[in-house]
């Protein structure tokens, strides 16, 4: 993997290659050790090192964009001269997109050496053989232990400089029964404090002996409970058909000509934080915008969107620092945080009469982006609650919903929140659980 | 690059390995995407390195680099994750025998599309937006074109030294229309950036975009102003390009040997198939599936897989009857089976796993108006917009871009808008009582099919025509 000032030494030596031109260089540079299990032993176990140097050469109108892999001086050059070739022939894009030019220099270093020692090769392996231990005969494992490193280094022609190094730990594991009951428990983190490996084993073993038994619903409209993994699945598909200035423009958003407007339950607001201790940072974009703190739901009511610099030009905006470099995606929220409500999930569950605790989706999808409707399957654990006890589980079922109408009945929000994976890991968001009255299931499985 | 290869693998052989392998990939990639007219993003990516992976003891390690000065490094590397994999293994993995082959295969293509030049491409995609705004008032249009190179090189253990070029090659086109309640797309040759094969720059010709753009920018508007399709119990045909999906999800998927025996448990689930059920009733009579690596253009057809096992043709479903799973060469050994060729990885940073080759299902021997000719009242789905099923495969849900009401036999020319369908794997196969036949039959490529961990995208294929399928429960408005 690259240091800071090899990434750095590229960022100088492409824009020098391509003098005369407005040029932005990114560095990504990553390491990643994932040991995969299943039926309670390792059957994957990788790792990857890999470095990938991205540039983008402007010319008025004109972007030629080129990735490589082959980052040394020859594979450089000939990918610079690749990029300005194109650049002749290149057909005009729609802006101008002016270079970031300040801050001159933004780093950030959250590198844990605590976790490089502790889950090394031989030692991710270990973790995983205590945690299927706790487990009972006719009870199997499975998931994965993931330990990253990644740098990522950003420069343009203006002589700006961005850096930022975080290695950070993914753990998923589910439990399964030999009956077929199964419980599910995931986190991510950078801190060492945060990481319970054993921990998780537990959660998912406890929900997988809960889940037997199951009788099957008919469709229609039930009181749930979400767990957080759920709430961050919707949040998801909200940052992708939602959030952006981008799905406004695209004709695409649930939130057009909703600026101002009260659209959710006003318990519900919705910041997107990269400063939240609780989020895996990156203070800067992939065009070098400093990252901006964003309140997108404030109290129920609709605020502000994210921009990237195309979509923020349209709009006469700034961008909010929200590019991935993916230019149909504009900006997108990469640290979604929910505020928590008063109550703990044990007392939500206490208070309701008749409901199910839902542990997670399964494979959503958007079936109206316009109207924010959403479908998906439950996984892992729903459990029926009578007279705020749990009294037993219940099969998967499909839910087809309205969010904007579902979030407007939201009965309670919970103190306790979890991390939830955004972006493949990469990044997170930080959510509670939700009490939400008439959820639609549409459907039901035998899975 | 030979020598060195057998050289790393003589040096494995030394430590006492089971196996060893070592794939070297270097990959080119071109996308080009214009909206309103102007580019909107133009890209083009290079990707080259190498996996080595290594069995000891029956335990797999895999580790990778770009860094060729670093393959013996790398190596070891792959050994150290071995060792520490045998640490928590309960029972062996053992791998099927297999053929050493040394060989090259190359897609067969006319022109190499990465000898045309970008404007001439761009040209292309700017002449069918503007037809599709010169004919109807949208909101935007939208145009892309996608190639891919990958050369690779694999050599094992037992002596197989395999080379290959594979190209593909895709385009599309898409209409957006939006009012001040809705947004509707239509799409073609199939939605999310079109139809993709392995083939050159001839591919793209053959697509005709600019032929078909008038008719896809009249649709838009249509669908903006169509009604809401009705909910209940319909006899419907689906389209080939929303089959090919359903074909994907509810087939291609549950018939993975890797997610059989868990492998994929923890992350994208599972099947509800299990090897005891080989003869299980999948489907109605007319049914007949294939996993096929061969067949040309198919956006999964190879030469010989990552394992080094040639892409073959294999029977899936036979008149209904569950006949195979696909596998790869550790799977296959479970079963007491040889692989029949389905271990691919996404690139050199990743293992190869249990993937799609061209899960085709065979074309009946119906005139789609014979299709539409049986049906009292039902609806003509088209093109794919949304998916989703459970872990196990059974419950999907798919909503398309639009549907077309069928009347007393025939198209009412009615269209509908926001139509899905759901329903239950077997159940849905069962209810197939007729499919159009050969003239109607295309392979339609899936470019975008994630699995595993860390997260591969396979290109797969799938080859179908319409077909008609009863009593289906089309909506969900009226579940209160």
């Amino acid at each position: 993997m690259l240091s800071k000032n090899l990434s750095y030494d590229i960022i100088d030596f492409v824009i020098k290659e391509a003098e005369g031109y407005d040029t932005q260089v990114i560095v990504f540079s990553s390491e990643e050790g994932l040991t995969r299990f299943a039926n309670s032993e390792i059957h994957q176990n990788v790792f990857q090192d890999e470095t990938t140097v991205s540039i983008t050469i402007f010319d008025g109108k004109k972007q030629s964009k080129i990735k490589t892999s082959l980052y040394n001086e020859d594979g450089l050059r000939e990918t610079v001269k690749d990029a300005l070739t194109n650049l002749e022939f290149l057909l005009e894009g729609e802006l101008e997109l002016p270079l970031i030019s300040s801050p001159e220099l933004i780093e950030n270093d959250d590198y844990s050496n605590d976790l490089v020692n502790l889950f090394g090769i031989e030692e991710r392996a270990k973790v995983i053989q205590k945690g299927i231990n706790i487990l009972e005969t006719g009870y199997k494992a499975y998931g994965a232990l993931s330990y990253k490193e990644k740098n990522l280094a950003y420069g343009n022609s203006t002589g700006i400089k961005r850096y930022n190094r975080i290695n950070s730990l993914e753990f998923s594991t589910l439990i399964i029964s030999e009956t077929g009951g199964s419980g599910y428990a995931e986190f991510l983190s950078n801190r060492i404090e945060d990481i319970d490996i054993i921990g998780g084993f537990k959660t998912a073993y406890d929900k997988a002996k809960m889940n037997k038994d199951p009788e099957g619903l008919e469709p229609g409209a039930y009181t749930v409970i979400l767990e957080p993994l759920a709430v961050g699945d919707i949040l998801t598909y909200f940052a992708y058909i939602g959030f952006s200035g981008k799905s406004i423009q695209n004709g695409s958003s649930f939130l057009i000509d909703k600026k101002g407007n009260k659209i959710f339950d006003e318990k519900i607001t919705i910041i997107d934080d990269y400063t939240d201790e609780n989020t895996i940072s990156l203070p800067f974009d992939f065009e070098g915008t400093q990252r901006q703190k964003v309140k997108i739901i404030e109290n129920g009511v609709a605020k502000d969107l994210l921009y990237d610099q195309a979509s923020g030009i349209k709009d006469g905006v700034d961008s909010t620092g929200h590019s991935l470099n993916v230019v149909d995606l504009g900006g997108l929220p990469c640290n979604l945080v929910m505020s928590s409500g008063d109550q703990s999930v044990e007392e939500i569950i206490q208070n309701t009469e008749n409901g199910l605790l839902i542990t997670r989706f399964h494979y959503m999808n958007i079936i109206d982006p316009r109207k924010g409707i959403l479908t998906g399957l439950t996984r892992d654990g729903v459990f029926k609650i009578e007279k705020g006890k749990i009294v037993g589980a219940i099969k998967n079922m499909r839910f087809t919903e309205n969010m904007m109408e579902a979030f407007n009945r939201v009965e309670a929000i919970s103190q306790e929140r979890a991390r939830t994976l955004f972006a493949d890991g990469n990044f997170n968001y930080y959510v509670p659980a939700l009490k939400i009255n008439g959820f639609h299931f549409t459907g039901k499985t035998e899975a | 690059m030979k020598e060195k290869m057998f050289k790393v693998l003589e040096t494995l052989k030394k430590h006492n390995v089971d196996y060893a392998d070592i794939r070297f990939n270097d990959i080119i990639k071109e996308n080009l995407s214009t909206e309103n007219c102007k580019v909107s993003d133009l890209s083009i990516s290079r990707s080259q390195g190498y996996g080595i992976r290594v069995y000891l003891d029956g335990s797999m390690g895999f580790a990778s680099s770009q860094e060729l000065s670093k393959i013996e490094e790398t190596a070891f590397k792959a050994l150290e994750i071995a060792k520490a994999s045998r640490l928590v293994q309960r029972e062996k993995i053992m791998l099927a025998e297999k053929e050493v082959i040394v060989d090259h295969y190359e897609t067969p293509i006319e022109i190499d599309p990465f000898t045309v030049s970008k404007k001439d491409k761009l040209e292309l995609l700017f002449n069918a937006e503007a037809e599709m705004r010169k004919h109807a008032n949208l909101f935007m249009t939208q145009g892309s074109m996608d190639f891919r190179r990958e050369k690779k090189i694999f050599a094992d253990t037992e002596g197989s030294y395999i080379t290959q070029s594979l190209y593909e090659s895709g385009c599309g086109i898409t209409a957006i229309a939006v009012n001040e309640k809705d947004m509707q797309k239509r799409t073609y040759p199939n939605s999310f950036r079109g139809n993709h094969g392995t083939a050159g720059y001839e591919y793209i010709l053959k697509q005709k975009l600019v032929e078909n753009a008038r008719r896809v920018a009249e649709e838009a508007v249509a669908i903006l102003n169509a009604e809401e399709c009705p909910s209940g119990v319909y006899d419907i045909i689906i389209d080939g390009s929303q089959l090919a999906l359903q074909i994907h999800e509810s087939i291609g998927h549950p018939i993975e040997l890797d997610r059989v025996f868990g492998s994929e448990a923890g992350y994208a689930g599972t099947s509800f198939i299990n090897p005891d059920m080989i003869g299980f009733k999948y489907g109605s009579e007319c049914v007949n599936v294939v996993a096929d690596a061969n067949v040309e253009g198919g956006l999964g057809t190879f030469g010989y897989d990552d394992d080094g096992v040639k892409g073959q043709k294999t029977e899936i479903i036979t008149k209904g009857v569950f006949k195979n799973f696909i596998s790869s060469r550790d799977t296959g050994y479970k079963l007491g089976q040889l692989s029949n060729g389905a271990n691919r990885a996404d690139g050199w940073g990743r293992m190869p796993i249990v993937r799609m080759t061209n899960i085709n299902l065979l074309s009946g021997d119906l005139e789609l108006d014979e299709l539409i000719a049986g049906i009292d009242y039902g609806f003509y789905f088209n093109t794919n917009k949304s998916w989703s099923i459970d872990d196990k495969r059974l419950n999907f849900q798919f909503s398309c871009e639009l549907a077309f009401e069928i009347k007393d036999g025939k198209l009412t020319g009615k269209i509908f808008k926001n139509p899905l369908y759901t329903g239950i794997t077997p159940e849905f196969w069962g209810s197939c009582d007729g499919i159009a036949n050969e003239k109607f039959w295309k392979m339609y490529g899936t470019p975008n099919c994630g699995k595993g961990q860390p997260m591969q995208v396979a290109h797969v294929g799938h080859g179908t025509a319409p077909a008609r399928f009863r009593k289906i429960k089309v909506g969900v408005a009226d579940v209160k």
